[in-house]
């Protein structure tokens, strides 16, 4: 998900007023109902509008889609698909539930997919996540990369019957079904296209949770939606979620009993998480991974040369400590590109990275020598400061590589104020040396942690890596339908990767979270965000 | 702080705004009285004494100079040559004693990156004292200057520079710093300086204005225009001894000010930049940590509190000493 994580973490100095307003909140008191914080969602709730974590959670409240990823495993499972068929790994034939509808009464068919696809996928509509429909054949005439759209509906989709309908991908893509659980494949009502603004005031889904009410700044109220016929119904009576915009300041009230519910304990108090919280604090691995990466569009940095001072800043990295002390081993350090969550079969190599990943001061030093040195005589680490974690390991990070070098200016970390300004200046390519780059998956699979940041031009390629090998074994992997052979060929083009060190690891994160003596059952999934329809209050 | 006593309109308005240049406009007004051949005291030889060796023998018996003097003598001390009581490198971490407490030879312990908090905090002497000095040697002389002329020469000069010092007056601290700041990337302290100098000016300004109109109706000044000396001469020779005294009050206690913004500045992220070492860089990353390791807050902490303090009481000093209507 193209930066969920720091939109999660956003926490802007001038908000401080918004906090108070949240404070003042106060706790659920309504029987069954219980508080959790929140941000405000970048975006209006449009399910293909919405690639940050905090309108996700909201989307993943109120919308259920052809697929479900577990909560517990990540692996996707049908929700309101009765079946996906295909023969070739090119053409699918998509039935849908009998009998499921929105929260409004109108049920949900074939049409309620294929228009919000067609809506998503439209350039008109400036939806964020269209590329997500990139391989529906007819993309490139509804989302043209330039000029204007010539048709509005993708010729890949075709409804066959109320509940069938049909898709024609414009390549060969195995997995493609398991795409289908992330939330811009969200079904939509009529109603959304008829009183769009109607809906985007309250919106309405076919999820367990109906928002009841939002207040920007404020909170978001959502209660159980009794008419939902899902095997996955709430268990309590519904949700407050806070706006936070400090998780220092949401933990703090819950340690004073004013909110219920925190699903990101900032990394400076986890030291006492556990005391503090006496039990009532989980810690679950995700499917996040942390890396620094580097602007290839900078000659100083895309020299051949330079792939020995990528590794020996690599090799510079105590990670194992850094989780240890600043994360108090909420963040396991990496050893791949990709994520344990998906498991050894989906495509996970523990230990890949080898010895380019382990912390070996004497031979960083010796190979930043060899590469070159460093540009310019500096490493300056880009990130955005409005976070509760980022200064603290980035400022570790560059101890560590001061350390390995014996040079006390060789590293120092350049904030930047806020993450859009933060996303700006990596969109405009001025960064001037490594910088932050986080990745949360969208789907648990090996491809969606890969292509989207390491393909040429790929939507999360910030530092515009780019490398024929890489490309090619991923178009291999995209068109081969046997489902192993496919992880084979992704893991093929992730030691291509390794090769160039074109990003350095950091660790995997865990998702952590805390919760007041009313809950019970709190867990997070591997995207972590609370499962909050198994959350029992009282 | 003494009570005020009442003084002349022209002081009073000389100085609006915040409390610390009404206290000015009452030594302001009053610098001529103690002017040469004034009513003060004699030496020891039964010289008149001048104002500056008058307000030397008051603060040689001050216990409150003394004390802030040493403290000062001792932070100067200590940012000219800081590895006199802390050799370590302040740029040295080892992650692994991140928070530690207190052991031999790291008497203030660790902070959350685990740098020791003893070498850092004496090391961030060194940027708050420059800071400290090199705005207020800055502010001094900027305001002094404009402040002077728009005072001696009045009219357009006074309307156009007052006007400006409006301007620069109704500039918020914070905000401006915030929004200035934030673009430079520059990690030395000058940035700072030059923003402390550029917002700090207009204070000096109005006391310098205040200071030469009142200075310029002496009769001795009158006395030197009429034998036909050239302004920069009067202003020079007669002006600028007898306005100065006002500046240097305001300019020391505001020095203290000025090391206390730099810190809210660095706290904020937008002052000095790592790896600069400074006081509101250390309190800004300690302060998550407060209820797990109050000790990496609670130096750094003391230690701008204690240079504040120290400056604040020695203007405070100096400004008994020039001011004879507070005895």
């Amino acid at each position: 998900m193209r930066g969920a994580r720091p939109v999660r973490w956003a926490a802007g100095a001038a908000a401080v007023v918004l906090a108070a307003a949240a404070c003042g909140g106060g706790g659920g008191t309504t029987p069954g109902v219980f508080s959790a914080s929140w941000g405000d969602p970048q975006n209006p709730l449009e399910p293909a509008n919405t690639n940050e974590v905090q309108g996700g959670k909201v989307l993943d409240m109120i919308f259920r889609g052809l697929k479900r990823y577990n909560p517990r495993t990540a692996a996707p499972e049908n929700m309101l698909a009765e079946r996906i068929d295909t023969s070739d790994a090119r053409n699918f034939t998509i039935t849908v539930k009998d009998g499921r509808r929105f929260s409004n009464g109108e049920p949900v068919t074939a049409r309620s997919f294929v228009d919000a696809w067609n809506y998503g996928a439209s350039l008109k509509n400036n939806q964020k996540n269209a590329y997500f429909f990139g391989y529906i054949e007819g993309y490139d005439k509804v989302h043209p990369e330039t000029g204007t759209q010539s048709a509005d509906t993708l010729s890949g989709l075709r409804v066959t019957g109320p509940r069938t309908f049909t898709v024609r991908l414009n390549q060969k893509f195995s997995t493609f079904p398991d795409t289908l659980g992330y939330v811009a494949f969200s079904p939509l009502p009529r109603a959304f296209f008829d009183h769009h603004e109607d809906w985007l005031r309250k919106p309405v889904g076919n999820g367990p949770y109906r928002i009841v009410s939002y207040t920007r700044g404020f909170k978001m109220a959502l209660r159980r939606w009794g008419g939902y016929q899902g095997p996955d119904k709430a268990r309590n009576k519904g949700v407050d979620l806070q706006v936070y915009t400090d998780s220092n300041t949401a933990y703090t009230d819950l340690l004073a009993g004013n909110l219920d519910l925190v699903d990101d304990v900032p990394a400076t108090q986890l030291k006492f998480a556990r005391k503090d919280l006496d039990g009532r604090y989980i810690n679950t691995p995700a499917g996040i991974i942390q890396t620094l990466a580097f602007p290839f569009y900078d000659r100083s940095w895309n020299s051949p040369r330079m792939r020995k001072v990528r590794t020996g800043l690599s090799m510079a990295i105590d990670r194992d400590l850094i989780t240890r002390t600043i994360f108090r081993r909420t963040r396991t350090p990496a050893s791949d590109w990709t994520s344990p969550v998906l498991g050894a079969a989906g495509g996970f190599q523990a230990g890949l990275c080898a010895a380019a990943c382990v912390h070996d001061p004497r031979r960083a030093k010796q190979l930043v020598r060899e590469g070159g040195g460093l540009p310019g005589g500096q490493v300056r680490i880009t990130y955005n400061a409005d976070t509760g974690s980022h200064k603290q390991w980035v400022d570790a990070v560059c101890n560590s590589i001061n350390n390995a070098l014996g040079d006390d200016t060789a590293c120092v970390g350049n904030p930047v104020g806020t993450f859009a300004d933060f996303r700006n200046q990596l969109g405009r390519h001025s960064m001037p040396g490594p910088f932050r780059a986080g990745w949360q998956m969208d789907y648990p699979l090996i491809q969606n942690f890969l292509q989207p940041l390491y393909y040429s031009g790929g939507s999360s390629n910030d530092g515009q890596w780019s490398n024929k090998d890489f490309d090619r074994l991923v178009d291999q992997a995209n068109a081969e339908s046997d489902r192993a052979k496919a992880v084979r060929l992704f893991q093929r083009a992730e030691g291509v990767v390794r090769d160039h060190m074109a990003a350095i690891p950091l660790w995997y994160q865990n998702g952590s979270a805390g919760y007041s003596h009313r809950l019970s059952h709190v867990a997070l999934t591997p995207f972590s965000v609370p499962v909050y329809d198994e959350i029992k209050v009282g | 702080m003494p009570e005020q006593p009442p003084y002349e309109p022209e002081g009073a308005m000389a100085a609006t705004g915040t409390g610390g240049t009404m206290d000015l406009a009452a030594s302001e007004a009053t610098t001529l009285e103690k002017t040469p051949g004034g009513p003060g005291g004699t030496g020891p030889e039964g010289k008149p004494r001048s104002l500056w060796s008058d307000a030397w023998h008051d603060l040689r018996r001050n216990p409150v100079f003394l004390a802030s003097a040493l403290v000062i003598l001792f932070l100067v001390v200590l940012a000219i040559r800081p590895s006199l009581i802390a050799p370590g490198n302040p740029l040295s971490c080892d992650l692994s004693k991140a928070l530690d407490g207190s052991r031999a030879g790291h008497p203030f312990g660790y902070d959350g990156q685990g740098c020791d908090v003893y070498t850092r905090t004496v090391h961030g002497a060194r940027t708050s004292v420059t800071v400290g000095v090199c705005a207020t040697l800055g502010v001094a002389l900027l305001g002094s200057v404009l402040g002077g002329l728009a005072g001696y020469f009045g009219r357009g000069w006074d309307a156009v520079l007052s006007r400006i010092t409006d301007t620069f007056f109704a500039i918020p601290v914070l905000l401006g710093g915030l929004v200035l700041l934030s673009v430079v990337t520059s990690t030395t302290v000058w940035p700072v300086v030059g923003f402390i100098v550029l917002l700090g000016w207009p204070q000096i300004s109005r006391i310098a204005r205040g200071a030469v109109i009142t200075a310029k109706q002496n009769d001795y000044v009158l006395a030197a225009r009429a034998l036909g000396a050239s302004d920069s001469r009067i202003l020079l020779r007669h002006i600028a001894p007898n306005a100065v005294a006002p500046v240097i009050v305001v300019a020391t206690i505001a020095l203290g000010t000025y090391i206390a913004l730099e810190a809210t500045l660095s706290y904020l992220g937008v002052g000095l930049k790592p790896p600069s070492v400074s006081w509101g860089i250390d309190i800004s990353a300690a302060s998550p940590y407060i209820r797990n390791a109050p000790h990496a807050l609670l130096w750094p902490s003391g230690a701008l509190a204690i240079t504040v303090l120290a400056f604040i009481m020695l203007g405070d000093a100096v400004r008994d000493a020039l001011d004879p209507k507070l005895r």
